[in-house]
């Protein structure tokens, strides 16, 4: 190549280094995030508790589990309303293969996990190859799995299950609870994924432009069916560490799971049309709902307010993005647009 | 067949139902020069570079490329042979950055562990030597086309066609979306891609374009060739002539 060009200067690459991390769609969320903190830090003795920070964490971390999947999905420009029932199922089926099959809670887990693979591929097969619209056909396929969930239970609990099944919900790793650090790798893996490999980058592409993205001859297909079938490992994996928060194998659990993965995903600035999004924003899109739900409690407030204020958040979030992508401003709002 | 074509095209015809679009055109594309492609709509211009681009089969005729006979049945085809082709509605990636617009689809890779990374920094790298090479005045191969100006997305579409060594480019319509000063770059760049060797056919509507940095002006009229002309002898009134009465002796 040419020699003309003129390298980079190391200050140069480390504002562009800066401009990269603050791309302004996760800057936005971020700043939301750190304001809100710092002002219940200062409102609230006890929400700067070390307790009760760690709780907000435990407590967004199979939310931000499985909207990591929820986010690759919505990236590609589909959707999967499948998770909370595909959470459930493997749940269910990994306490029944210790309780029923008298397996260990390790090969339990991985049967648990394996269930979930199963169900993400189902719906990859029947989006991609059958080329089914996704938002219809997860909510039947999560209506499906959580049908075979209650089948094979009965709809009956399973109780007192071992500390190999629950570690991952409630152990520690040194003084550190196991689940927040799962959290951390599982949002650094995905991040990885979605930025800095092929794979990652043919989401964006199918997601940003189908139709080029066929033109140029990648395997939209198998890209699809890679998609949903994580999306099923994550939410199996925020199942089975749910079991372990929960403590007790529930067959009705995940159900609820849905709403606050979408939230977490939406409120961190990923596009719903597909192309844009990041797992960093979903992280904090998930704290920033943490640190809402908290600030009720901490504050004394109705806890009952909780649904009320996620919805919320979700329209100011839609708000915002549509504002962002000029689909609408205060002429349209005001119904001058004429 | 002549060597200095870079494309020549023989009797192409093609119907579409009752309409005859093209009737038994001939075109020649010298190596290295900037052939305009003007006409009224439905003058047939866009349907014979589709023919070209082997998006659309003729009904009869033959298409040579570098003075080999060849047969199109598919875009995929045509860029094989080094053409590429840009449209009007790009088919650019708006939400990824220059660099992954301009490697789509033959991205520089590394395998670790069995996974297939990005070699992010040499695509950086080698999209930012393409651009210069191109002159093509984008900051940096990391922005975002989004928030590009249509005529730098269509430079980033040229960018890609090059960089897939592209030495035959067809465009249709660059110039009708943008404004004058937009407008003015792209066909700069246009004169330099023609300066270092690329065959360029350009469909316009703006034959003022095609008469400061064009080379020839062929002339199409109800899917039939009217003639063409050297730049350099012929003003803007002699092009006009021939796209609204055709040619004046009733041979090509």
């Amino acid at each position: 190549m040419t020699a003309n060009q003129t390298p980079p200067t190391r200050v140069e690459s480390a504002r562009a280094r800066v401009r990269e991390l603050m791309a302004p769609r996760e800057s936005g969320v971020f700043l939301a995030l750190v304001i809100f903190f710092v002002v219940m830090y200062t409102v609230s003795p006890i929400f700067r508790r070390p307790f009760n920070l760690t709780t907000i964490l435990r407590q967004i971390s199979v939310t931000s589990i499985v909207a990591m999947g929820q986010t690759l999905v919505i990236v590609s420009g589909a959707f999967d309303l499948s998770q909370g029932s595909i959470a459930g199922l493997a749940a269910m089926v990994t306490a029944k293969l210790w309780k029923n099959a008298g397996l260990d809670p390790p090969i339990a887990i991985i049967g648990g996990l394996g269930v979930g693979v199963l169900c993400g591929f189902l719906n990859g097969v029947l989006a991609a190859r059958f080329r089914l619209h996704p938002i219809v056909m997860t909510l039947a396929t999560g209506a499906v799995f959580l049908g075979v969930n209650f089948y094979i239970t009965r709809g009956e609990s399973i109780i007192g299950l071992p500390d190999g099944l629950t570690w991952l919900g409630k152990g520690l790793i040194g003084p550190v609870p196991a689940l927040i650090v799962l959290m951390f790798i599982v949002a650094f893996l995905m991040h990885i994924l979605l930025t800095r490999t092929l794979f990652g980058l043919r989401v964006r592409m199918i997601g940003g432009n189908l139709k080029a993205s066929q033109d140029v001859g990648m395997n939209v297909e198998r890209i699809r069916v890679g998609i949903f079938t994580l999306s099923g490992f994550l939410s199996a994996l925020g199942g089975i560490v749910l079991l372990g928060r929960v403590g007790n194998a529930l067959p009705q659990i995940g159900q609820g799971l849905l709403f606050p993965v979408v939230t977490a995903a939406i409120v961190g600035g990923t596009l719903l049309t597909g192309g844009v999004g990041s797992m960093a924003g979903t992280l904090i899109g998930a704290a920033i709902m943490g640190i809402a739900r908290n600030s009720l409690v901490v504050l004394q407030l109705n806890i009952y307010l909780q649904d009320i204020v996620q919805g919320m958040l979700v329209v100011v979030a839609l708000l915002i993005d549509q504002f962002r992508r000029g689909e609408l401003n205060w002429r349209i709002i005001l119904g001058r647009d004429r | 067949m002549s060597i200095e074509h870079a494309v020549e095209m023989r009797g192409i015809s093609k119907r579409f139902g009752t309409v005859q679009a093209l009737n038994g055109v001939d075109l020649e594309l010298r190596r290295g020069e900037l052939l305009g492609l003007v006409g009224d709509n439905a003058a047939g211009k866009s349907t014979l570079m589709k023919t070209l681009y082997g998006s659309v089969i003729p009904d009869a005729g033959e298409i040579f490329i570098e003075g080999q006979k060849a047969a199109l049945r598919n875009p995929r085809d045509a860029q094989a042979l080094g053409l590429a082709m840009i449209y009007q509605d790009l088919a650019v990636f708006n939400n990824l950055d220059v660099a992954a617009n301009v490697f789509t689809g033959r991205e520089y890779t590394r395998r670790v562990l069995g996974i297939t990374f990005l070699d992010k920094k040499r695509m950086y790298n080698e999209s930012e030597a393409l651009l210069s090479r191109l002159r093509i005045n984008i900051s940096s191969p990391k922005l975002l086309v989004e928030r590009m100006s249509g005529g730098q997305r269509q430079m980033v579409a040229v960018a890609r066609a090059i960089g897939f060594d592209a030495t035959i480019l067809i465009m249709d319509e660059p110039t009708a979306a943008l404004g004058v000063k937009e407008a003015n770059t792209l066909l700069d760049l246009m004169s330099e891609l023609r300066d270092q060797g690329i065959s360029i056919i350009l469909i316009t509507h703006r034959i003022s374009d095609v008469l400061s940095i064009g080379d020839r002006v062929m002339v199409l009229k109800g899917g039939e060739r009217q003639g063409v002309l050297n730049v350099e002898d012929s003003t803007l009134e002699d092009v006009e002539y021939l796209i609204v009465r055709g040619r004046p002796d009733g041979s090509g």
